[in-house]
């Protein structure tokens, strides 16, 4: 989703603003690891007590920061939480310098290049982050914040290899399927008793509400990124590890085989059945999620952001909330689909790696965690954090769906060329009907190999990922 | 001493102009991602001959060339009647002009609305009873590119005629007078005397723009399309910018950016020749 979102801008946006609250924490893991369950705020970090020949000593920090695109308010809680931090460390200065979606990448890889640049810098999680792993840019978190700090940090699997954690996670992001109960109502559709549908039963919901001459799904594809939200949520079913996933990415299995390629089919079906808008190729992600909350569709795909604008918009009554469906028979069919988005780490570079992972950790203390969610309405990547700042119930919903068992957002685990050159288009091709599932599953390979064949170096780690 | 006081000057001019592009032609020799520098042949070149998104995004570029003979007939026939001072034709040539004057980002979005399938265009056409005619005009793949190059002319045609006004607006009136004492026709005062006097602004018109096909439609593609969808109009500049910032394999994108300076320069090498000729002849 990082990039998804990353790219959508203020989409998530106004809706944080309302949030009246929400909440709920838990860790998260990859699916061949055992999941965890969320709990509420016990036990409050110390702040980094300096040492007293570091009170006297003056440190600058600088710090590359990006947040605000998928939080907005974040960039003003950032600020709020530099000035308490020099409360506590007057000898350091913080200097945040917000970062733009569109070079987040570029502008830190050419710091990267020089090794020169900021202490402490925000990138995507899984595959930016690792890159930079890859390059020797980052230091270890884990090697400079302790176990028992960290592990209250969630999803820090998305940033684990080699036995470390490399970056420190600050918020979670997941989708579900948001529905409005007065057109299904109006279809005779009942939602389903349990927290989501099999796809046959979505292809029955949606087939109803179509009959009843209500637009069944909306969305917008235009940036593609409707299609990888689709990819994201039920891409992966049939596969039983994010590892299997590498795999493809790496060349030792086709992503034409079925296990990945046969959900394009059903989508397909999908969409040649007349469930999706028609202007769906005219409407950015973001702009097609808005048809849902002007009451001109009956299901989207929704972030909690975007779920708390639709219920403010058509009233907290009428909107529903249930996981996407279900269509595949492998672990991941029944894994989460949040992420912490983005990730914050130490540079490799920095003269104080220290001080640069004590202020990181002074992010995850309980005020600064509940400022947080009051200021951006996003749930923090902590479990220390108060769930009961969560009150309407769509969105504990969500809350506890992004915060309990495995989660895996399948965009974080495959390489930014395959992602863009593959999965965006790909898509497309689908929702504008100008290829068929074949096309879009020929085109992931053909890119594979394409991105294989440019980026040697990286092959070797994506080949160690897979393991 | 002539030497050493043109010294600092031509320094300048080889550092801000020729150094990038050397570096751009040696690191289209590098790795992809240049990180370690290691020299790879033309193996770079390899992968973009053999990558079919660069020749969608080379054929897409070959496409808008064929909008420039349009631009320029348009701007050409647009700026005669300028020319004439029609009633109201201060007014027409500000409207004409002020597209070229808007940021292109402006223009892109405020055309993504009006493309859209639910779009201004659309929701005209279907008031007026042609609703069979409304089309996805960004989201059809077959249909985004000659959507993005009414964009493109849109906006380039204010430069065309603002170039022709100018000119036309320095040829000597005799050669009209006379013209007419002869009993020439408005015909043929524009086919003997004007066009042939506007020979070499629209020449040079025509370079420009197709330097402008080639190279400098980014900001159309990126803010109406983004290359999409499925790359159906993705342009050779998204291309470079992708592996350039995107992707992160510099080498590729310094690659195409070579083959892109081939290309372009073939037409400021036509331009330079055009130019030479008129020089010659004595026109200016």
């Amino acid at each position: 989703m990082n990039r998804s979102l990353a790219r959508l801008g203020g989409l998530v946006v106004a809706s944080s603003l309302m949030l009246a609250a929400c909440g709920a924490a838990s860790s998260t893991t990859a699916p061949t690891t055992a999941p965890t369950t969320a709990t509420a705020a016990t036990t409050a970090p110390a702040a980094p007590t300096p040492a007293p020949s570091e009170a006297a000593k003056p440190v600058s920090l600088e710090f590359w920061y990006w947040a605000e695109s998928d939080a907005p308010g974040a960039d003003k809680w950032m600020a709020e939480t530099v000035a308490e931090y020099k409360k506590i460390k007057p000898n350091v200065t913080v200097n945040v310098v917000p970062q733009s979606a569109d070079t987040l990448i570029s502008a830190f890889q050419t710091a990267a290049a020089s090794k020169s640049g900021p202490d402490i810098a925000s990138q995507w999680a899984t595959g930016p982050v690792l890159s930079f792993v890859w390059s020797d840019s980052i230091a270890p978190i884990s090697d400079l914040v302790p176990a028992d700090e960290i592990s209250h940090w969630l999803n820090t699997n998305e940033n684990t290899y080699n036995g470390k954690v490399w970056a420190m996670p600050q918020y979670l992001l997941g989708i579900g399927l948001a529905y409005n109960k007065d057109l299904f109502a109006q279809a005779g559709v009942t939602p389903p008793t349990g927290d989501r549908w099999t796809w046959d039963e979505f292809m029955a919901a949606s087939a109803k509400l179509k009959a009843a001459g209500i637009t069944p799904f909306v969305g917008g594809d235009k940036n593609g990124y409707l299609g990888a939200w689709w990819f994201a949520n039920v891409g992966g079913q049939e596969l039983a590890s994010v590892q299997e996933l590498a795999k493809a990415v790496t060349g030792e299995v086709p992503f034409t085989d079925p296990k990945y390629a046969a959900w394009y089919t059903k989508l397909d079906e999908y969409v040649k059945a007349g469930y999706v808008n028609n202007d769906v190729m005219s409407l950015d992600l973001d702009q097609g999620v808005r048809l849902f909350s002007q009451g001109k569709g009956a299901m989207t795909f929704t972030s909690d952001g975007m779920l708390a604008t639709a219920m403010k918009d058509l009233g907290e009554a009428k909107v529903g909330v249930m996981r996407p469906p279900k269509l595949g028979t492998g672990a991941l069919a029944d894994a989460g689909n949040a992420t912490q988005s983005i990730s914050h780490f130490v540079t490799s570079w920095s003269p104080n790696p220290q001080e640069a992972a004590d202020f990181l950790q002074f992010m995850h203390t309980p005020d600064r965690l509940t400022a947080w969610y009051k200021a951006t309405g996003v749930v923090a990547a902590d479990d220390r954090f108060d769930s009961s700042l969560v009150t309407a119930p769509q969105l504990q919903s969500m809350a506890k769906a992004e915060t309990t068992g495995p989660q895996v957002w399948l965009e974080n685990w495959i390489p930014p060329q395959i992602d863009g050159d593959a999965d965006l288009p790909a898509g497309q091709m689908i929702f504008s009907g100008s290829g068929t599932p074949a096309d879009a599953a020929a085109l992931w390979e053909r890119t594979a190999t394409t991105w294989r064949s440019a980026h040697p170096d990286e092959l070797a780690n994506w080949q160690q990922l897979a393991k | 001493m002539p030497y050493l006081l043109v010294a600092p000057a031509v320094a300048f001019i080889v550092l801000i102009y020729g150094y990038p592009i050397v570096r751009v032609f040696i690191d289209s020799f590098l790795s992809p991602t240049a990180a370690r520098g290691t020299s790879v042949g033309l193996a770079n070149y390899g992968f973009v001959i053999d990558d079919p998104v660069f020749w969608k995004s080379a054929g897409n570029n070959v496409f808008l060339l064929f909008g420039v003979p349009i631009m320029t007939v348009v701007a050409l026939i647009v700026a005669v009647i300028l020319f004439d001072q029609i009633r109201g034709w201060r007014l027409y040539r500000t409207l004409v002009f002020t597209p070229y004057i808007l940021a292109i980002p402006v223009i892109g979005v405020t055309f993504v609305y009006l493309y859209g399938y639910n779009g201004i265009v659309n929701e005209i056409l279907r008031a007026i009873g042609l609703g069979g005619l409304a089309q996805d005009w960004l989201g059809d793949p077959h249909l985004v590119m000659p959507s993005i190059l009414s964009v493109i002319i849109y906006r380039e045609l204010g430069f065309g005629v603002m170039l022709f006004l100018a000119r036309m607006a320095s040829i000597r009136e005799e050669l009209y007078e006379a013209a007419m004492i002869d009993g020439a026709d408005w015909w043929a005062r524009l086919r003997y005397i004007t066009v042939p006097q506007l020979r070499t602004v629209i020449s040079f018109f025509v370079v420009i723009e197709l330097i402008t096909m080639l190279s400098w439609v980014f900001s159309y593609v990126y803010s109406m399309t983004g290359g999409g969808p499925a790359f159906a109009s993705s342009v050779l500049e998204l291309y470079i910018w992708k592996y350039a910032f995107a992707y992160r394999a510099i080498g590729i994108a310094s690659a195409v950016a070579v083959l892109l300076l081939v290309a372009t320069s073939v037409f400021i090498v036509v331009q330079l020749l055009i130019r030479g000729d008129e020089t010659d002849t004595g026109e200016e």
